[in-house]
């Protein structure tokens, strides 16, 4: 290293040169200057060596791991049409973080102007922003919908922008401090037809678990995955940032018809505000349920029960008012709730009150199915060969058995009777002889071939199993007897609908079915749910006669179905009166078992009345009008045209409701004139 | 370069030119490597509490070259310009210093900063006062003469201007890290101009006992309530885990990133500790952060980039062309040094908690923009008396 020194002179008292010793001064300044920097290069050293593996795990226990997940969409359920009747919409919780909200004092009063405006309550929130100021996750509202949030961030953006080119004094900034609001996604359960067919669809809360029909039942197959966020180490030690994308659920295509459903329901409603408080206060009767089912594959195109809830507020108890009160078993008793009783009602009724409002009647819960059971009991005689379809049975209006009396409906004895007139007159005491001819080992067989008692295997939540059949061995004579017409044993109307179709129908059983189709999120079919034969109960021949049987029942002198008929058709079909237990307080569940056409079965209806709000119960004519009615409407959309001429009074009838009159025959010309086309 | 500087560059031994490159160069490699460093440091931050990433590598980025054209400025000043105006530069000092009382700007709790009228930016009066006492001083020594040095009388009177502006700023401005460092300038400069060694050591051994003595006394009273927060800094520097959630937060964080980083350090961007850890890291903690994401090697290679700044300084200070000029190089080799160690020190608890930048490295504008200038004055001082010399060698 040269090194130059400038000579220059020493003026009197200052100095001119850096001198040698300066320089070597300075050479041990730089020196310790050096030393320094080696000292702290040891400790850093140092720092590594003896706690680097302490630190580094320290460190990266200190990285909260960004861990989040992404909620999927939950399948939609849409009737055979296309028609949604659940679905589900992106909505927003609103999530405030206090920590932040209170930094500076000029965020508190925008911020809460910001909430008010989301529909938060002010003062509550003030309240949890003082009493949590270190809370950082507290969600404020739920389901904010997409449409308000959006609303609410283009105000807010709007609002910063227009502070900015206004130049307002940053204290003074209404939207710019607002803070500690975030939005977290999730997806709500929506039932855009509110009370259609609850019982089938059932309902889907907070965490996308289905209670009850379908929801539940199919719960899995409208799940969908989880998407997850998250951060994690890779082999370097440097985080990775991943997502996984959620799966949405699938979609399920139902069977059911939404209009058949409405109209279903439209008749139900219709019976139940015609008889609520009639006789006691309460509902116009404790259930008023339907089943609509197509005869030839075991799909349901309707099914509905009384008293029905909103799906979208399942557990309004305004829904329960009216509804009998349950005992200690929950079994109905004959007093009813009141809009009283709902406010003071106990937090341990109000579940059982709610399972008894959401328990799908059609398939949950089970009773004497009464006189529907005739034609089974026919059946079982002509298929086994112990009844001849020529036998004739003599009713003196009653028979004892086991010591019983038993009666029969006409007191005075319907005389002698074939076995067509025994179905069309509902006769007892005929019916308990052709069970004595068929024998208990014969009719338990049957029973069983009829699927009585057993599930039917409905895709929906809670198909009640009633095993209420006995064997052969254990099986009394009076059991037989009244087995023979429907009492002491139980069914439910999914059991007696599928297995009435396979009366009809040439003998097959059908699974009853609600889902037609699976789908994926896209649309794409995943799974077809074709018919399904389950057996073979009887014998084309059988089916045929029970037909030409059930036709008489609505058409014959005698028949006690005559109202179920609706104007322009043929139709089949079997009342039904049982007394319920206990017996002798006169209270009935009522039903009828229609199918149209009659030559033709396409359709089964099955409606039952349970104890309607009237004096005298048993009067299968609750049911069989609303039969009628059902199938007035349902029978033309389904495009089955009338094969019967109209009289005046029903053509009226029939303009009143909107409907054509369909009949194309000329078998009455002087209503031919009349027609105006 | 003109024929005739090429000759003046033979004629004199090569050390005359338009400037110090390799100083120039190892100034340009801090501050690339600083804007890097500080972007990886601040981005986090930044765009958490501006929105946008480079809010702090832009800032950063103006006073970086409004700061070098200022270098290339001072540089084409005769050194000797600045002994004329040391008075000036003195009295400068300390009014920017009293300013602070009425029109300071007061930042996490203290008033440090000057707001500039007009412009968006702010004057920290401290990096001032630091050219301000190194243009003084060097004066001041250089007037007292050689004979009066070797006296105590000769070291007490320079050191009194910086005492006062010591004083000053940390009462005023309650900045006692800035004030530490216009004493250590002119201790330093003053250790360079006297002859002898005694009185430096015993000052060095007197300083060393008072400070133990004052942590001491901090330690063992019994009332810790009673503290300052400097007093809790230095119980949180003893045992820094055991303050982990006050005011031995910073440092233990610190602490975790230098340790986790090993040898090689966790790669340019990956420190995990930037990430909301440890607060404005891009400040005085910048240092932490490269240890965590260069490790060791990265440490040490600053480091080393530093020896040869004050390397290449003293070879300036040694070959400068009168006293004045070598004065200068040396209070800039003060300042960057204690700076530096200090910062270093801080980083790695050390010494207690107390607001050091690191030179051309942490974010701040002042800073940058100043340091700048005192370099600017260096190679100024590198490139001597050109013209006159060059008169001198024409006329032979």
């Amino acid at each position: 290293m040269s090194k130059r020194v400038v000579k220059g002179k020493n003026t009197r008292g200052g100095l001119k040169r850096f001198t040698i010793s300066m320089q070597r001064k300075l050479v041990v300044l730089c020196g310790l200057v050096l030393l320094a920097f080696v000292g702290l290069g040891i400790k850093l050293f140092l720092i590594n060596r003896d706690n680097g593996q302490a630190y580094t795990m320290q460190v990266l226990s200190q990285q909260a791991y960004e861990n989040q997940t992404i909620p999927y969409k939950r399948g939609k359920i849409m009737d055979c049409k296309g028609t949604v009747l659940a679905d589900s919409q992106l909505v927003y919780n609103v999530i405030v973080d206090s920590k932040q909200i209170l930094e500076k004092d000029a965020y508190l009063e925008p911020t809460l102007d910001a909430l008010e405006s989301l529909g938060i309550n002010r003062g509550r929130i003030r309240e949890y922003i003082t009493n949590h100021p270190s809370s950082q996750y507290y969600i404020a509202l739920k389901n904010l919908s997409y449409q308000d949030r959006k609303a609410y961030l283009d105000k807010v953006e709007a609002g910063i922008k227009m502070e900015k080119e206004k130049k307002v004094a940053p204290a003074d900034r209404k939207y710019d401090n607002i803070k500690g609001i975030w939005f977290e996604s999730g997806y709500s359960r929506i039932y855009p037809h509110s009370d259609l067919a609850c019982h089938v669809i059932g309902f889907s809360g907070s965490g996308n678990v289905g209670t009850g029909g379908l929801e539940e039942y199919y719960n899995e197959t409208l799940n969908g995955v989880v998407g997850r966020r998250y951060g994690y180490l890779d082999e370097s030690l440097s985080m990775e940032q991943t997502m996984i994308e959620p799966k949405d659920g699938n979609n399920l295509v139902l069977t059911l018809d939404a209009n058949i459903q409405s109209i279903v329901q439209k008749y139900l409603k219709k019976h139940d505000d015609e008889y609520d408080n009639f006789d006691h206060p309460g509902n116009g009767s404790n259930h008023a349920a339907c089943i609509v089912m197509d005869v030839h594959s075991g799909e349901i195109l309707a099914m509905a029960g009384t008293p029905f809830f909103d799906l979208n507020q399942p557990s309004d108890l305004a829904a329960l008012e009216g509804m009998p009160k349950l005992d200690a078993n929950d079994e109905p008793m004959d007093s009813y709730l009141t809009y009283t009783d709902l406010l003071v009602m106990s937090d341990e009724d109000k579940p059982r009150y709610l399972n008894a409002l959401w328990s799908n009647f059609c398939v949950s819960q089970y009773f004497e199915p009464g006189s529907t059971a005739k034609p089974f009991t026919v059946a079982t005689g002509l298929e086994t060969g112990t009844v001849d379809k020529d036998e004739t049975f003599y009713c003196n209006g009653y028979k004892y058995i086991d010591g019983f009396e038993i009666k029969c409906h006409n007191r005075e004895g319907d005389g002698l009777l074939t076995v067509g007139q025994a179905v069309e007159r509902s006769c007892n005491v005929s019916l308990m002889e052709m069970a004595m001819s068929e024998g208990k080992e014969n009719f338990t067989k049957f029973q069983n071939v009829f699927n009585f008692g057993l599930r039917t295997g409905i895709d929906l939540a809670d198909e009640a199993r009633t095993d209420s059949f006995v064997s052969d061995s254990t099986m009394t004579d009076s059991m037989l007897a009244t087995n023979a017409f429907g009492q002491n044993f139980d069914a439910t109307m999914i059991q007696m609908a599928a297995g009435f179709c396979s009366l009809i129908n040439g003998g097959y059983y059908y699974e009853p079915h609600v889902v037609k189709k699976i789908t994926s999120p896209s649309g794409t079919t995943l799974r077809t749910i074709e018919p399904r034969v389950l057996k073979k109960t009887v014998s084309e021949e059988t089916s045929e006669l029970i037909r030409e049987y059930t036709v008489q029942v609505v058409e014959g002198r005698y028949g006690t179905g005559e109202t179920a008929r609706p104007a322009g058709y043929r139709i089949g079909g079997k009342t039904g009166t049982a007394e319920t237990l206990p017996r002798g307080n006169d209270e009935y569940i009522v039903s009828f078992m229609g199918y149209a056409p009659a030559e033709d079965p396409q359709i089964l209806v099955y409606v039952v009345i349970d104890r309607a709000n009237f004096e005298n119960q048993d009067d299968a004519t609750f049911a069989t009008v609303v039969v009628r009615s059902i199938m007035q409407e349902v029978l033309p959309y389904l495009n089955i045209y009338m094969s019967e001429p109209v009289t005046d009074e029903e053509r009226a009838e029939l303009e009143e409701l909107g409907l054509a009159v369909t009949y194309t025959g000329d078998e009455s010309p002087d209503k031919w004139e009349k027609q105006t086309w | 370069m003109s024929s005739i500087s090429a000759i003046v560059k033979e004629k004199i031994g090569g050390r005359r030119g338009l400037a110090d490159y390799s100083l120039v160069f190892i100034v340009l490699f801090l501050l690339s490597f600083g804007l890097v460093m500080l972007y990886s440091t601040s981005s986090y931050e930044s765009m958490a509490q501006h929105g946008d990433a480079a809010y702090y590598l832009k800032r950063q980025m103006i006073f970086t070259l409004l700061g070098l054209a200022l270098m290339v400025f001072v540089s084409l000043i005769p050194y000797t310009f600045w002994k004329r105006i040391s008075l000036l530069a003195y009295a400068v000092s300390l009014g920017l210093i009293l300013l602070i009382i009425p029109f300071g700007m007061e930042v996490n709790g203290a008033k440090r900063w000057l707001k500039i009228p007009i412009l968006p930016i702010q004057l920290q009066p401290a990096e001032v006062a630091k050219i301000g006492v190194i243009v003084f001083s060097a004066m001041f020594i250089e007037k007292l003469g050689r004979k009066a040095l070797s006296t105590v009388r000769g070291f007490i009177l320079p050191m009194i201007p910086a005492v006062v502006v010591g004083v000053m700023l940390w009462k005023i401005t309650d900045n006692l890290s800035s004030a530490i460092i216009v004493v250590a300038i002119v201790f330093g400069m003053l250790f360079v101009a006297c002859p002898d060694y005694g009185k430096f050591i015993l000052i060095a051994v007197v300083v060393l006992v008072v400070a133990a003595a004052l942590v001491w006394y901090t330690v063992n009273s019994a009332d810790t309530n009673s503290l300052d927060f400097r007093g809790e800094r230095v119980l949180a520097w003893l045992d820094p885990q055991a303050y982990a959630g006050g005011k031995g937060y910073q440092t233990i964080q610190a602490l975790y990133a230098i340790g986790s980083g090993g040898i090689f350090g966790k790669g340019l961007g990956q420190s995990m500790q930037k990430l909301g850890f440890i607060p404005e890291a891009q400040n005085d903690m910048i240092f932490s952060i490269i240890c965590e994401e260069l490790g060791l090697f990265g440490a040490i290679s600053i480091m080393l980039m530093f020896v040869l700044l004050l390397w290449r300084f003293m070879m300036i200070a040694n070959s400068a062309d009168d006293f004045y000029g070598a004065m200068l190089v040396v209070g800039v080799i003060s300042h960057i040094a204690v700076q530096v160690i200090l910062n270093i020190a801080v980083v790695t608890n050390t010494i207690p908690n107390t607001g050091v930048t690191l030179p051309f490295i942490s974010y701040g504008g002042s800073s940058v923009f100043f340091l700048l200038s005192e370099i600017g004055i260096v190679l100024s001082v590198s490139r001597g008396m050109q013209r006159e010399e060059l008169a001198r060698l024409e006329e032979s």
